[in-house]
């Protein structure tokens, strides 16, 4: 298929509709309203169907019935949406239901404003909603990794029967990029029929019940270890990374993700062309967080850079990784504002002359 | 082109609508020409018009969008100024109009004031955009924006580009889409547009009038000579 030029929330949305997702339901807020725009335009042509919910609240739970009859399904928003319906998500987790959630992350707190942000990093990754569940939180850096990542997030969806957030800021959304769609794409994990799936009974097999409902404590506790190494494995599996500049000796090592790793690596060009060698490794998995390949790449650098647009909250995993083995520095916009290349730049020479302040001790 | 007291562009949704009327009214202030410049975008969020206003300031040109805190709003906001300076005034005016006929439906509001007369009405075309694959889709989204926007289309730029993999072959190719595209709605194609890095290639390729663009309308990081340090993306 030849290239289009496509905006990252056109291409997560074709991407789903690539992957065989034929429904969605959702609720509009920028700055994300493109795809559910795109999907609305879209599904018809497939056969598929297209439901603007009155709330997100209703979107998601229409999610978990969707899910429920075995079908692929997608819903989007953005950070005050996403909250809306994390009470839906830990249900969709209880359950084991294989869901696809986009949150373009806007700035916060509350209804904040429309411009990009990465401050729905602890939601995503440690504090969704209620109960002991975990999401598979995929973090693109750019339009055709948003599509690729959407497809894969299907088939990790369906294998572990567990919703999987793609988490994008809202650059991811807005900005065009060139997007190709492979043709005869296979899934990335092996995947079984999903006989556990509400598809009608005839009385000739045992009832499907999609549930999360468990009123008997052992029989909870026992769903919960099931769960728990449900999670495990994707711990030892799923981790993704991308590894930038390491191929040369380096005296910091930057670890950020999304479109700020990508303003990060346009620094670090920069600085290689005047001789200064800085190295980057950009966590693709956020759960699972690569807290070995941070730890490796680390122990040859002298001190860390996290990057962020937030208070900081990656730091806390940047530092369970070196569990205090290096300091850690940090720059970060919030708001809305942007880091620019220029600022990564100079943060970088500031730690070389000794004028920038770690935020975290070896 | 653009000897019309009141240009207009139109387009669908993420055609480069805004990067072409920014490269226009700099182009015409750099002449020496007095030029206001109105965003009518409602429909997108981000990559405005108004987010240039420092470097639209900077060359002296004149911008009509929200104001104060507004201005990195969603809402459908349309300074009353614009009005008036379709009625009449002595600089030229460039309107940047949101995308598709959604898009175009702010124009239609204003048809009562357009000088359609002293208005040229500029569709910007690009084929690898998946909205208009083909000039059958392009004709059908021309008359779409005609009915929406109340004013014809006077004539087309091409414009079909893939960012930085764009080479001569897709701006030739788009060119060829929209060439056919002029031909059934009896518009011409009044230029094409292509990136200052690869300009002088597309002029050797062609006759056509060729609209060198610099690039305006990015995120930081597409951008290692210009940057940005505000919140929205352009040069500040």
């Amino acid at each position: 298929m030849a290239k289009k030029l496509m905006k990252g929330s056109e291409a997560i949305g074709e991407a789903a509709v690539q992957a065989g997702c034929h429904l969605f339901f959702g609720y509009p807020i920028t700055p994300q309203n493109e795809i559910p725009e795109y999907m609305s335009m879209r599904l018809p042509q497939v056969g598929g169907t297209f439901v603007q919910a009155e709330s997100e609240v209703a979107a998601s739970n229409m999610l978990y019935g969707a899910a429920g009859s075995g079908e692929r399904v997608m819903t989007s928003s953005s950070s005050p949406g996403v909250s809306l319906m994390a009470e839906a998500i830990s249900y969709l987790a209880g359950a084991e239901l294989p869901v696809v959630i986009v949150n373009i992350m806007r700035a916060g707190p509350g209804l904040g404003g429309i411009l990009p942000s990465q401050g729905d990093y602890f939601q995503a990754t440690k504090g969704m909603a209620h109960g002991d569940f975990r999401l598979l939180v995929l973090a693109p850096w750019s339009v055709q990794e948003a599509a690729d990542l959407v497809q894969d997030a299907f088939d990790l969806a369906d294998y572990y029967r567990n919703p999987v957030l793609v988490l994008g800021d809202g650059l991811i959304g807005q900005m065009m990029e060139p997007v190709e769609f492979r043709e005869g794409r296979l899934p990335i994990k092996p995947l079984e029929a999903k006989t556990w799936a509400a598809t009608g009974n005839d009385g000739s097999k045992p009832r499907s019940v999609i549930n999360s409902l468990f009123l008997d404590p052992e029989a909870l506790e026992r769903h919960n270890v099931h769960l728990k190494e449900k999670y495990d494995r994707m711990v030892r599996d799923e981790v993704r990374f991308q590894s930038y500049g390491l191929d040369r000796d380096y005296d910091v090592l930057i670890v950020a993700y999304g479109t700020v790793a990508r303003v990060c690596s346009t620094a670090i060009d920069e600085l290689a062309a005047s001789g200064v060698h800085v190295g980057m490794v950009r966590p693709v998995t956020l759960f699972p967080f690569p807290y070995q390949a941070v730890r490796e790449a680390a122990a040859r650098a002298s001190s860390v850079l996290v990057v962020e647009l937030s208070t900081g909250q990656m730091i806390e995993d940047v530092r369970l990784a070196l569990a205090n083995s290096k300091p850690i520095h940090f720059l970060n916009r919030m708001g809305g504002m942007l880091v620019s290349p220029d600022a990564v730049v100079d943060k970088i020479r500031a730690m070389a002359d000794g004028r920038s302040t770690e935020v975290v001790h070896a | 082109m653009t000897r019309s007291r009141v240009t207009v562009l139109v387009g669908h949704f993420g055609s480069g609508k805004t990067e072409i009327a920014l490269n226009l009214a700099l182009d015409l202030a750099a002449s020496g020409t007095p030029v206001t410049m109105a965003d009518l975008d409602v429909v997108k969020p981000y990559f405005r018009t108004r987010s240039a206003r420092q470097l639209l300031a900077d060359a002296g040109v004149e911008l009509l969008a929200p104001e104060g805190e507004h201005i990195h709003a969603d809402l459908p906001i349309i300074v009353p100024q614009i009005r008036s300076r379709l009625r009449q005034s002595d600089r030229r005016l460039v309107i940047d109009v949101g995308g598709d006929d959604v898009g175009a439906r702010v124009l239609g509001s204003l048809a009562d004031v357009v000088p359609v007369a002293e208005t040229e009405c500029l569709l910007v075309l690009n084929f690898r955009r998946p909205s208009t694959p083909d000039a059958d889709r392009a004709v059908a989204m021309v008359r779409e924006i005609e009915a929406v926007g109340r004013l014809p289309v006077t004539g087309l730029v091409a414009n079909t580009h893939l960012m930085d993999e764009t080479t001569v072959e897709v701006i030739l190719d788009g060119l060829r889409s929209a060439l056919e595209c002029g031909r059934r709605l009896g518009v011409p194609v009044v230029a094409v547009a292509a990136d200052e890095a690869i300009a002088d290639q597309v002029r050797r390729s062609t006759d056509r009038t060729v609209l060198e663009l610099r690039r305006i309308v990015a995120p930081a990081f597409a951008l290692p000579r210009r940057r940005s340090t505000g919140p929205l993306f352009v040069v500040n």
